[in-house]
């Protein structure tokens, strides 16, 4: 998958990040290209979740470079904010607005960060909800509204952004069963139209049908990558063999 | 290997809800408190029955005084709504300083705070009117609306601080994650939310704030207690006097008690 003429839109080298004294992540470096889709896989606590939230500074990294979309986002002279808005994040737990209506959770960063009119930030949030089934919950407070539809809140009000690159942290960890799957369809809906995407998550299903690379975590260092049936047949590490063994 | 929790980090703080609780003024009649709603009742009504069975029965000296303190309420209202305006205003900025990164703006929100509630409200009025009053003389009751704006803009503070902090994270890292500058994710996402927290409890600062106004009739404003001692020094009902404005401030608190506590079933219930 390494082509060498696509341009990077995340280039991560050398990066460290303590918790105290905990390395959550050891002298990792990645480097997405533009439209593709990496899922990364690792046991809890394997610092995949803080590989993910330094991408957007969610975690402010100790060492090594971090570049997102050519800006150099471990410089803290970058406007952080500026990179943030090219890219979207969708969170284990929603976080949905709960005192906006499912609308004004769309336009409520459209407005105030993109600077678009209500009636533009309205017909783009209103196209977003129809593509992710929920146009008809318009007018709802987000409590009103099952756990997967407030992720497919969550993940529209990300894309009415527009951006480059979307980040998804275990986005069907919290969710019952039946609802994975209205998720995950938005999410591979996604990835077909060729958004850049970086997928935390157990859903190995998800990464063979979408994924164009796997990354294997743990302790805070990647350990292994390589195509999704490479992980479904035969992981050179021992350590991924037993993590696919467990979660298959 | 779970040695490192950082991946479930974030999410365990979601769980934890928080009530912010300030024994402060009169107790906020809950319904599902029974007794306390029935107390409520009997206070209530039967400070208006004595009230009006005085005046009644009674009428010298109590329709006089009844007819004299009334301006004293206004008076008192004026202070305590002014106060608390300026304590609110006060309150936000120092609970914004004290959860800020900033060292020099947390310490000084900090200090400000530590200050304040170490020194009575009795000697911070008098301070302001009596002691500054030799560099700036004010008149009283601007004196008395900024000591009593600034003490309880101390104890404001906190509440803003407890009521921004009742919001879980994950709150502020969607709308940072959306491009948000920290004052915008604090303006749009955040303070809508954490007023909902913070409104009964300011609602009993304002309880107890109007309680404590009565202190500031020492510095010559003419509120409600002031006016009761007016009266009672011509007249020498000093009994009779003081029941009244006992009374008067029973009712008024107990009536403001009951707002806040319709308002909080409302939101409650939304």
């Amino acid at each position: 998958m390494q082509n060498n003429t696509r341009r990077k839109m995340v280039e991560m080298k050398g990066v460290v990040k303590f918790f105290g004294r905990l390395k959550a992540l050891d002298n990792v470096s990645l480097d997405v290209y533009d439209g593709e889709k990496v899922v990364i896989i690792g046991p809890s606590g394997s610092g995949k979740s803080t590989l993910l939230r330094s991408v957007n500074r969610l975690e402010e990294i100790n060492a090594g470079t971090i570049i997102v979309d050519g800006h150099e986002i471990s410089d803290p002279k970058t406007n952080i904010n500026k990179v943030r808005e090219e890219v979207g994040m969708v969170f284990q737990q929603f976080n949905v607005f709960p005192h906006k209506t499912v609308l004004e959770n769309l336009t409520l960063a459209q407005r105030v960060v993109r600077k678009r009119s209500k009636s533009d930030a309205e017909k783009i949030a209103k196209d977003l909800l129809a593509k992710v089934g929920i146009l008809e919950k318009a007018g709802e407070y987000p409590t009103k509204l099952s756990g997967g539809q407030q992720q497919r809140v969550a993940i529209a009000r990300a894309l009415a952004m527009q951006p480059k690159l979307m980040l998804f942290d275990e986005p069907t960890s919290a969710l019952d069963p039946e609802m994975i799957g209205e998720v995950l369809d938005v999410m591979v809906k996604l990835a077909k139209e060729g958004m850049t995407m970086i997928v935390v998550t157990h859903e190995m299903g998800f990464a063979r049908e979408v994924s164009d690379r796997v990354i294997f975590m743990d302790e805070g260092k990647i350990l292994e990558e390589g195509s999704p049936e490479h992980f479904f047949k035969n992981p050179s590490h021992e350590r991924a063999r037993q993590f696919m063994r467990q979660i298959l | 290997m779970a040695a490192l929790a950082d991946d479930k980090k974030p999410h365990l703080e979601e769980a934890r809800p928080i009530t912010i609780d300030v024994g402060d003024g009169a107790a906020i009649p809950s319904k599902k408190d029974v007794g306390l709603f029935t107390a409520w009742r009997v206070a209530f009504f039967g400070a208006i029955a004595i009230i009006v069975y005085l005046v009644v029965f009674k009428p010298d000296p109590y329709l006089d005084i009844i007819k004299f303190v009334p301006d004293g309420i206004l008076v008192t209202f004026q202070v305590t709504v002014l106060s608390i305006l300026l304590a609110l205003v006060i309150g936000l900025f120092t609970g914004l300083g004290r959860i800020s990164k900033n060292p020099l703006i947390n310490g000084i929100s900090s200090l400000y705070v530590e200050v304040i509630r170490g020194i009575p409200l009795l000697v911070q009025l008098f301070y302001i009117y009596f002691a500054l009053g030799r560099i700036v003389q004010m008149p009283p009751l601007p004196s008395a609306v900024l000591a009593m704006g600034i003490c309880y803009g101390a104890y404001m503070g906190e509440i803003f601080r407890a009521g921004i902090q009742s919001i879980p994270k994950g709150q502020t890292e969607a709308a940072r994650s959306l491009g948000m500058t920290h004052a915008q994710s604090m303006y749009h996402v955040i303070l809508p939310q954490a007023f909902r927290t913070i409104l009964p409890p300011v609602g009993n600062e304002f309880v107890a704030l109007l309680k404590d106004s009565s202190l500031v009739s020492i510095l010559a404003v003419a509120d409600l207690l002031r006016r009761g001692r007016e009266f009672a020094a011509e007249s020498f009902a000093y009994f009779e006097t003081y029941t009244v404005v006992a009374l008067v401030y029973l009712i008024i608190t107990l009536f403001l008690s009951k707002l806040i506590s319709i308002m909080e079933e409302r939101i409650g219930a939304e």
